[in-house]
C-alpha cells in the first residue's frame, strides 16, 4: 500500500514538471527559421561555406601551390594552375570546391601558408541542383595581390589578368548557363565567389 | 453501415414525433432523418478529430517547450485540415500478400465502432441522437467492437510487427474492458438506469464522483485508467508502441486508411472522456456547492451544452497531460495491473456500492461546505 | 509458453518456406493440427527501426512476445574508415573519428590526435591539456544528455527527448561559439587545438552549469523518481561483471555491472590526475544500475568541469604547426581513453612514411553490443529496447 502511493505521487511529480512547462510559454525554445533571420546570430567562426579572402583591390594571395587540395581529405578541392601564367612562375586559373562532398574539416584552412581560404558561417546554401554545389572560387585568373600591385595602373592589371565566375570552369555544370539552368537564376557574384 | 444502425434508433424517436411508424407514415421523412442524422454525426466526428488533433499537438508541443504547428494559418490553426487534405490525396498502398478484403475491412470497422459508440453520447438536454433506454450496455457493446478492426487491420497486414501490436490490443482491450465495465455498474446501480439521460439527471444533486464519498472516486480512478487503455493512449499505448513496434497494428496503413484508424482513435478519446463525464462529473448538469444559492444560480446560468464540453475538455486533457508526461509499460506489466490491481479492486468497489444501496446509505448526500 | 503444445514440425528445425504464400499454406496445412500449436518465428528488429537508434539489424527470434534468439546483422553503415586511413593520411583521419561515434566527436579527435602526439613525442602544454579535458567532460555531459532523451523516447515518453535535446543545445551552442561546428567538429588536432576558445567561454560554460544543475534534479524528478521507470529498468537485463568482461563491454556498462574500471582513474590522460572525482559504479548490472550510473557520470562531470573551468592556464592552444601531411616514425603505437561510451582504443602501424600501414579501432559500442546478446535472452520484446537503451549503442561506431 505504501509502495502504491509513493508510486502514485511519482506519476504526480512528473505531472508537475510537465504542467511547468505547460504555464510557462516563456521556456519554449522553439526558434522559427526563416522567419527569425534577422535575430538568427551564428558564430563568427560556424564553418558553413569556403571563400577566399579578397584584399581592398579585390585580388587574393593564392600562389597556386595545391596545399590545400594534398590537405584535404576527400578531394573537394581542386586547384587548377593557369596553362601560361602572365607574370608569376605559378599563376591560379580555377579554384574549384565541392560544396556537396566537403566535410568542413578546416583543414585547407589551416595549412594555407598565405590565408587565402577562409570559412564563412553563411549556411543558406541549398539549391534545385546538386551540379550547383560544385564553385569555382576565384574570382578572376591570374597572379596574386602583391605580384599585380607591382604594376603601374589598374589598365596594365587588367590585362595581366582574365574574369571567372563561380561555375566557370571544370565545375560539374561546365557553365551556368549549360544543363536546363535558367540563365540569370544563378548569376555570379564578384566579391564572394558564392552565388546568391 | 452506420446508417442500418441509425435507422432504428432514429426510429424511435421520430415514431414519437409523428406518433404512429414512421417508416411505413412519412417514409421519406424517416429516410432524410436516417441521412441527415448519419451525416451530421459523421460532420461532427470528424470536426471533433480535428479540434483534438490541433489541440494534442500543440498542448504536447507546450509541455515540450515546443510552439507546435505554427505556419497553417494563424498559430497553424489549420494544419488539421491541411493534414486531412494531405492524408486524402496520398497513395493508398497497400502491401504484397495481405488479405486485401480484411486489409480494407478494418479501418472501416474501426470507424464504424465508433460511430455508433458515438451516437449514443448525449451532448446537452436537447441534443442527443440516440437516448436509448439501454445506453450504457449498447456503448460498452459497440466500443468492444473497435478491437475487431485492430485485430483484423493487424492480422492482414502481413506483418509480423503489425501482428504482435494486435495481439497486444485484443489482450489489453479484452482485459480492461472488465475494469471498465464494473466501474460503469457502480454508477448503473447509483442511478439506477442505463439511460444516459436519467443517469445525468440522477445527479442533479451531486456529482457521482463525490456524492458517494469513497466509492464514487475509486470507480472514477479505475475508469480512467481502464479508459486511457482501452483507447490505447500513452502509458498503454502498447498496440502502436512506435520504439517496439514501429507502429503496431497500423505500419502497413496509408493514406486514407491510416487516417481512419486515425479518426477512431481520436474519436474514442472523445467518446471516454464524455462517457467519464456523463457517469461522474454529472455531464450536463451544472457545478453547486451546497446552499450557496447565489452561486448556484450563477452556475446555472451556463447552458447545459458548455458544462459538458467544459468536462469532457477537462478530461481530455488530463488524458494529453498523462500521455505526455509517462513512459509506457511493459505488455505483462500491463496485464498484472489490470488482472492484480484493477479487478479486484473493482470487484470489490461494486460490492460496497451494492451493500450502500442495500442498506440505503447512498441517498446521503454529501456536501463539500 | 515453451513445452505446451508443441508439434512435430515446430519441434524438429524443419524450415518454414519463405519462396511464396501457396508454399507457406501447403506447409501449414500440413502439419498436425494442436489447439495450443506455438511456433517460433523470427522477425527483423532494423535497420530501419526507431529503437535501434540508426541502421543496427538484429534478427530476433521470437516466442511471442519473448526474445529467443539474438543475431545481429552489421554493416549497414560500414564506410571502411580503417581502410581509408591507409590512403588519407593521419592528420585527415582525425577529422574521420568525428564520424565514428558522433556523439562524442571531440573525444575520438582527441585520441586519435593523441596517439599521434604520442608518437611523435610531443610535449602538449597545460593550457591545451586543461581545456582538451573541459571539452571532453562537456561532451560527455552532451551525449549523456542525448542518452537520457533517447532512453525516455524507448521507454515510450516523448517528452525527456526534447528536453534531454534542448539542454544538450546548450552545449552545443558553446562549442559552436569556440569549434565552428556542432556535432563534427574536428577540434582538437594534433599538436594541440584548432583554434584558441572563444573570449565568452569559460563564463558560458558556467552559465551553463548554473542553469544545467537543477534540471538535473529535474529530470530526476521527471523520469528517475516514475514508478513506471522503476517497474521497466529494476532486474532487467542483468549483465554480471564476470560475463561484461569477457565480452570487453566497457564504460557505463561496465561499470553498472560492478567493475570499477575508468581510465580516467586508472591510466589517467589530460588532466584528470589532477582533478577530484567519483567514478560511479553499479551493483547488479541491470537497465536501472546503468541508468543511475550515466545520471551519476554527468554530476561527475560537471564537478570536474567546475575545478578546471576558474583557472585555465595561460600559453599557447598549438605547440606545434603541421602542414598538410604528418610523417610519424615507424612503429607500432595504442592509445586509449574513456569516452561517454566506453573505451575508444586507435591503433596505429606507422612504416615512417605519411600515410599508416594499419590503423585500427577498438570501439566501445562494438563489444557493448555483444552484452545485449546476453543479457537480453528470454526477456520481453520491450525489455529489448530498453537494454539497448541503457547500452547505448550507436551504429556507426560498430561499423565504422
Amino acid at each position: 500500500m505504501h509502495v502504491f502511493f509513493r508510486g502514485l505521487l511519482s506519476l504526480f511529480k512528473g505531472m508537475k514538471i510537465t504542467w511547468y512547462y505547460l504555464v510557462h510559454p516563456s521556456t519554449v525554445v522553439t526558434q522559427q527559421y526563416p522567419e527569425n533571420r534577422a535575430t538568427l546570430k551564428l558564430a563568427d567562426r560556424v564553418r558553413a561555406q569556403l571563400a577566399f579572402n579578397y584584399d581592398e583591390n579585390g585580388f587574393h594571395k593564392c600562389t597556386s601551390c595545391h596545399i590545400c587540395e594534398e590537405a584535404c581529405p576527400n578531394a573537394s578541392i581542386h586547384v587548377i594552375d593557369r596553362p601560361k601564367p602572365a607574370i608569376a612562375k605559378n599563376e591560379l586559373d580555377h579554384f574549384i570546391w565541392r560544396l556537396d562532398s566537403c566535410t568542413f574539416c578546416n583543414l585547407c584552412v589551416l595549412v594555407c601558408p598565405f590565408q587565402v581560404l577562409k570559412m564563412n558561417p553563411t549556411f543558406e546554401s541549398s539549391v534545385f541542383d546538386q551540379r550547383l554545389l560544385v564553385y569555382n572560387l576565384t574570382t578572376y585568373a591570374g597572379a596574386t595581390g602583391p605580384v599585380l600591385m607591382k604594376q603601374p595602373d589598374a589598365e596594365a592589371r587588367n590585362k595581366l589578368i582574365e574574369p571567372r565566375s563561380v561555375y566557370d570552369g571544370p565545375t560539374a555544370l561546365e557553365g551556368y548557363h549549360l544543363a536546363g539552368i535558367p540563365p540569370g537564376l544563378y548569376e555570379p557574384t564578384s566579391t564572394t565567389g558564392v552565388p546568391k | 453501415m452506420s446508417s442500418g444502425s441509425n435507422s432504428l434508433i432514429q426510429g424511435v424517436s421520430l415514431s414519437q414525433w409523428v406518433g404512429g411508424n414512421a417508416w411505413t407514415d412519412t417514409p421519406w421523412l424517416a429516410f432524410a432523418a436516417v441521412l441527415g442524422g448519419t451525416a451530421l454525426t459523421i460532420g461532427f466526428m470528424s470536426l471533433t478529430a480535428m479540434v483534438l488533433v490541433y489541440a494534442e499537438r500543440k498542448i504536447a508541443a507546450h509541455f515540450q517547450c515546443r510552439l507546435g504547428p505554427m505556419r497553417v494559418g494563424w498559430h497553424g490553426i489549420l494544419q488539421s485540415i491541411a493534414d486531412s487534405l494531405k492524408l486524402f490525396f496520398k497513395e493508398d498502398i497497400v502491401p504484397t500478400n495481405t488479405d486485401h478484403l480484411l486489409h480494407a475491412l478494418a479501418p472501416a470497422l474501426c470507424v464504424m465502432a465508433t460511430l455508433l459508440a458515438l451516437i449514443t453520447i448525449p451532448l446537452s438536454p436537447s441534443i442527443s441522437i440516440a437516448n436509448m433506454n439501454i445506453g450504457v450496455l449498447f456503448l460498452s457493446a459497440v466500443s468492444g467492437l473497435g478491437v475487431l478492426g485492430i485485430l483484423l487491420g493487424g492480422w492482414s497486414s502481413n506483418n509480423k510487427w503489425s501482428l504482435l501490436g494486435a495481439m497486444r490490443a485484443g489482450a489489453q482491450i479484452i482485459s480492461y474492458e472488465i475494469s471498465m465495465t464494473l466501474s460503469i455498474l457502480v454508477v448503473v446501480l447509483f442511478a439506477g438506469s442505463m439511460k444516459f439521460s436519467t443517469i445525468i439527471e440522477s445527479q442533479a444533486t451531486g456529482w457521482w464522483i463525490w456524492r458517494v464519498p469513497v466509492v464514487g472516486f475509486v470507480a472514477f480512478f479505475i475508469f480512467l485508467i481502464s479508459s486511457t487503455a482501452e483507447i490505447n493512449r500513452t502509458p498503454f499505448d502498447l498496440a502502436e508502441g512506435e520504439s517496439e513496434l514501429t507502429a503496431g497494428f497500423h505500419t502497413e496503413y496509408s493514406g486514407l486508411r491510416f487516417a481512419m484508424f486515425f479518426l477512431a482513435e481520436y474519436i474514442n478519446l472523445f467518446i471516454a472522456s464524455s462517457l467519464g463525464a456523463i457517469l461522474f462529473l454529472g455531464g450536463w448538469m451544472p457545478f453547486h456547492i451546497g446552499h450557496f444559492s447565489t452561486f448556484n444560480h450563477l452556475m446555472d446560468l451556463i447552458p447545459p451544452g458548455i458544462w459538458f464540453a467544459m468536462k469532457v475538455c477537462g478530461l481530455i486533457f488530463l488524458s494529453m497531460w498523462i500521455r505526455w508526461t509517462f513512459p509506457r509499460l511493459r505488455v505483462d506489466q500491463l496485464m498484472r495491473l489490470e488482472w492484480k490491481i484493477l479487478l479486484p479492486i473493482g470487484l470489490v468497489n461494486l460490492a460496497i456500492a451494492a451493500c450502500l444501496i442495500l442498506s440505503e446509505y447512498y441517498f446521503f448526500v454529501w456536501n463539500p461546505l | 509458453m515453451e513445452i505446451t503444445g508443441m508439434t512435430a514440425a515446430t519441434m524438429s528445425n524443419t524450415e518454414v518456406p519463405v519462396s511464396s504464400l501457396d508454399e507457406r499454406i501447403k506447409f501449414f496445412q500440413n502439419e498436425p493440427q494442436s489447439a495450443l500449436a506455438t511456433q517460433e518465428y523470427f522477425v527483423n528488429m532494423g535497420p530501419q527501426h526507431p529503437s535501434t537508434h540508426g541502421v543496427l539489424r538484429l534478427v530476433l527470434k521470437m516466442d511471442g512476445e519473448t526474445v529467443r534468439e539474438i543475431i545481429p546483422v552489421l554493416g549497414y553503415v560500414h564506410r571502411g574508415m580503417e581502410k581509408k586511413a591507409e590512403y588519407i593520411g593521419y592528420r585527415q583521419q582525425v577529422h574521420l573519428t568525428d564520424r565514428l561515434d558522433y556523439l562524442c566527436a571531440l573525444m575520438n579527435n582527441w585520441v586519435m590526435a593523441d596517439a599521434v602526439e604520442r608518437a611523435m613525442k610531443i610535449e602538449l602544454n597545460d593550457r591545451i591539456l586543461t581545456l582538451r579535458t573541459i571539452f571532453a567532460e562537456l561532451q560527455r555531459i552532451q551525449s549523456h544528455q542525448l542518452w537520457w532523451g533517447v532512453f525516455g523516447m524507448d521507454l515510450g515518453a516523448f517528452t525527456p527527448f526534447l528536453y534531454g535535446f534542448r539542454d544538450r543545445e546548450k552545449i552545443t551552442a558553446i562549442f559552436e561559439d569556440t569549434m565552428g561546428a556542432r556535432l563534427t567538429m574536428n577540434y582538437i588536432q594534433p599538436g594541440g587545438l584548432m583554434y584558441d576558445i572563444h573570449p565568452e567561454f569559460p563564463r558560458k560554460v558556467k552559465d551553463f552549469l548554473k542553469y544545467f544543475k537543477p534540471i538535473l534534479n529535474e529530470y530526476d524528478e521527471l523520469f528517475t523518481g516514475n514508478v513506471i521507470v522503476h517497474q521497466r529498468l529494476k532486474g532487467i537485463g542483468i549483465l554480471d561483471g564476470k560475463t561484461a568482461i569477457s565480452v570487453g563491454a566497457s564504460g557505463p556498462v561496465l561499470r553498472a555491472s560492478g567493475v570499477s574500471y575508468d581510465l580516467r582513474k586508472s591510466d589517467p590522460y589530460g588532466v584528470y590526475s589532477k582533478t577530484q572525482f567519483e567514478v560511479p559504479v553499479g551493483t547488479t548490472g541491470d537497465c536501472w544500475d546503468r541508468y543511475i550510473v550515466r545520471m551519476q557520470e554527468m554530476r561527475e562531470s560537471i564537478r570536474i568541469v567546475e575545478q578546471l573551468i576558474d583557472n585555465i592556464p595561460e600559453g599557447p592552444t598549438m605547440v606545434m604547426k603541421f602542414g598538410a601531411k604528418i610523417r610519424i616514425p615507424e612503429g607500432i603505437y595504442y592509445n586509449q581513453m574513456e569516452t561517454a561510451r566506453g573505451i575508444l582504443g586507435v591503433m596505429l602501424v606507422a612504416d615512417g612514411t605519411e600515410k599508416p600501414y594499419r590503423l585500427h579501432f577498438r570501439t566501445p559500442n562494438f563489444n557493448n553490443l555483444w552484452s545485449v546478446i546476453s543479457m537480453a535472452k528470454g526477456l520481453r520484446l520491450a525489455d529489448l529496447v530498453a537494454i539497448l537503451s541503457s547500452v547505448d549503442i550507436v551504429v556507426p561506431d560498430i561499423d565504422r
